[in-house]
């Protein structure tokens, strides 16, 4: 089970004040955001509400227009490339693996890149990453064209973890996937939150997700972001909270929280 | 616990990263530090020649601080080979339990072909892809031709909105380019020529061989090279996002034939507009000569008109121009085929144009040969 948001717990990220505008639109208006180490916080809100400007701002591939985002107090931005990569892990929503290599060439990349390792010990980790991620070593040496849909997020999941982050970041880790397959990658996360102790940010319109695995949830609404568990988030008085977490879907949702939390 | 910027240079041997230590002697061994994918290397030759001895050894790790995925698949080889992990704390346990419940296979080896069986695999598949090639170009060819007679027989299916955009975009964008280059081919022509001739003082022959090389040969051929490289791509590259977008699939849906409104129009608009652009390009090759006669030869503007009848006639004009609209209707064919032919992925997309491009740009070459004997034959 995720560990329960503690208000003193020192935050492993932490974003201040951030105001994110394109033109006149502003999508960000001084927002803050604490993530605590170990946990698995989803960030929730309506298309065009910016959950992924807000993905890309906390990862440092977004300059915010005002505030700043500290990774253990230190400012997101000034992190070096090999250091950030050892401590950030992001699936992209499409998974974005590269085409033109192997999915274990594409675990393996950032090993390459970042570390000394010989190429069979490489080879040997990345089978291993495979295994994490649920995938057997023979899709390794197939190229992500000839992948299914929920075996291109196990992969790109392996990636992600390549270099065994502090934080993973999933952009819709869920999307385009059929029921099944969905609920084998909320396991996923969930195992890996258990066992590694990584940190997850979700970010996802995926209620089942954000039901059974996120220990919190961030709404972002009216450009600013409501922080809190899934059943305070049940009682706001907001009009698309409440919508949000009593529409119908919501329902089923929470159907499976029962059932998830009763085990 | 912070990492420190690590790579192939400085690896663990950097002070301010974390490290790993191996004390101990004998068969009792201990590790303290950072058991991570960047002390890894150094942890395994530390280690390398005691884990091959016999039996009975025994690795304390309590006084490891971090251990990672890596690390852990580490300790499992080490524990595999029989040494016995002690003092493992319960941080630790959770991940070596996962680590060694994972069933781990090695990665498949890719079968490698021997070069020259490369070879012999490639030049079939070539000779295959080229055959499919061919037989699909015919298809097409026979197919647009069959629902562009259809739009002329019936002028209802024709589209004049598309047709006239088309006819703007491959056309009048095209005027500047076109008329550029046809200025510099005459000039590089007649640098050629007056430089071989002069020394049989017959540099006045020049103007000649600018004036026909031009309009039988290099006008056409500019402008069909041009117009396959721009628009020929442009075609492949709009209809390729349409089929991977499925937007041809929604066309067939709504039961219209992406052959009439996707082809068709282009076909028509490139067999309009090629013939036009080498007029043009005639005639800026002719310009081009003019400047070429005035510098070189000393010959002003006025006397180069007076001659040019003397030296062209009408079946220059005409070899020119007749090829022109079947190097179109070529281009427009190969383009539209690989752009119904992308697939899926973007790069397809990519990839079609290319072949696109490199065909059509063949195709006319090919045809401007086979054009030369005719016309030599027919004695035009």
């Amino acid at each position: 089970m995720t560990t329960p948001a503690t208000a003193h717990a020192k935050p492993i990220l932490s974003a201040r004040g951030i105001v994110n505008r394109f033109g006149k639109q502003v999508v960000h208006d001084k927002l803050s955001l604490d993530i605590v180490p170990g946990e698995i916080i989803g960030i929730a809100g309506g298309s065009g509400s910016g959950k992924s400007v807000l993905l890309k701002t906390l990862t440092g591939l977004h300059q915010p227009d005002a505030g700043e985002v500290l990774l253990n107090g230190k400012a997101v931005q000034s992190i070096g490339a090999a250091e950030k990569a050892s401590l950030f892990g992001v699936l992209f929503q499409q998974g974005a693996l590269f085409s033109s290599l192997s999915v274990a060439q594409n675990i393996m990349l950032p090993m390459r890149e970042h570390t000394a390792l010989p190429a069979e010990e490489q080879q040997q980790i990345a089978a291993m990453k495979l295994a994490l991620a649920g995938l057997d070593a023979d899709s390794g040496i197939k190229f992500p064209a000839a992948l299914s849909g929920g075996m291109v997020k196990r992969a790109a999941f392996a990636r992600a973890l390549a270099l065994d982050p502090k934080i993973l970041f999933l952009d819709e880790p869920t999307s385009d996937l059929d029921p099944i397959a969905a609920s084998g990658i909320d396991a996923l996360i969930r195992q890996l939150n258990d066992s590694l102790g990584i940190t997850v940010v979700i970010v996802t319109h995926d209620l089942t997700t954000l039901f059974t695995i996120c220990g919190r949830i961030a709404v972002l609404v009216d450009k600013k972001i409501t922080v809190d568990t899934a059943d305070k988030l049940m009682k706001s008085d907001h009009p698309w909270i409440h919508e949000f977490f009593h529409g119908p879907r919501a329902e089923g949702a929470m159907q499976a929280r029962k059932t998830s939390h009763g085990k | 616990m912070t990492r420190v910027p690590t790579n192939k240079r400085q690896t663990s041997a950097d002070p301010s990263g974390p490290t790993v230590v191996v004390s101990g002697d004998g068969d009792r061994l201990a590790l303290a530090g950072a058991l991570e994918i960047v002390t890894l290397a150094a942890a395994r030759n530390s280690l390398k020649k005691w884990s091959r001895q016999g039996p009975s050894r025994s690795l304390d790790v309590a006084k490891l601080d971090s251990l990672d995925t890596p690390g852990a698949l580490f300790l499992r080889s080490l524990r595999d080979k029989g040494v016995k992990l002690t003092g493992i704390r319960a941080e630790h346990q959770a991940l070596l339990d996962l680590i060694c419940g994972l069933d781990l296979k090695p990665l498949p080896k890719v079968k490698s072909v021997p070069r020259w069986r490369q070879l012999v695999i490639q030049l079939g598949k070539g000779a295959d892809n080229a055959w499919q090639d061919a037989l699909d170009i015919i298809t097409f060819v026979g197919r647009a031709a069959r629902w562009t007679v259809n739009a002329l027989i019936h002028p209802d299916c024709l589209r004049p909105a598309s047709i006239s955009r088309q006819v703007a975009e491959t056309g009048i964008q095209a005027l500047p380019i076109i008329g550029l280059m046809a200025v510099m081919i005459a000039v590089v022509i007649g640098y050629q020529g007056v430089a071989q001739l002069r020394p049989y003082g017959g540099e006045d022959f020049t103007i000649n061989l600018v004036a026909v090389s031009v309009l039988r040969e290099m006008g056409v051929l500019i402008t069909s090279i041009m117009v396959a490289g721009r628009s020929g791509s442009a075609f492949t590259a709009e209809i390729g996002v349409m089929k991977t977008r499925e937007e041809v699939d929604a066309l067939k849906v709504m039961g219209i034939e992406p052959m009439q409104v996707l082809v068709v129009p282009r076909v028509i608009a490139l067999v309009i507009t090629l013939p036009l652009l080498t007029f043009f390009a005639d005639i800026m090759g002719l310009i081009g000569g003019a400047a070429i006669a005035q510098t070189l030869l000393d010959v002003s503007p006025a006397q180069y008109l007076m001659r040019l009848p003397h030296v062209i006639d009408g079946s220059d004009l005409f070899v020119g121009l007749i090829k022109a609209p079947i190097f179109a209707f070529f281009i427009a064919i190969v383009s539209c085929m690989h752009g119904l032919r992308a697939s899926g992925s973007a790069e397809s997309v990519g990839r079609e144009t290319t072949r696109a491009v490199v065909k059509s740009i063949f195709l006319v070459i090919v045809l401007d040969a086979f054009f030369s004997i005719l016309f030599e034959k027919l004695g035009l």
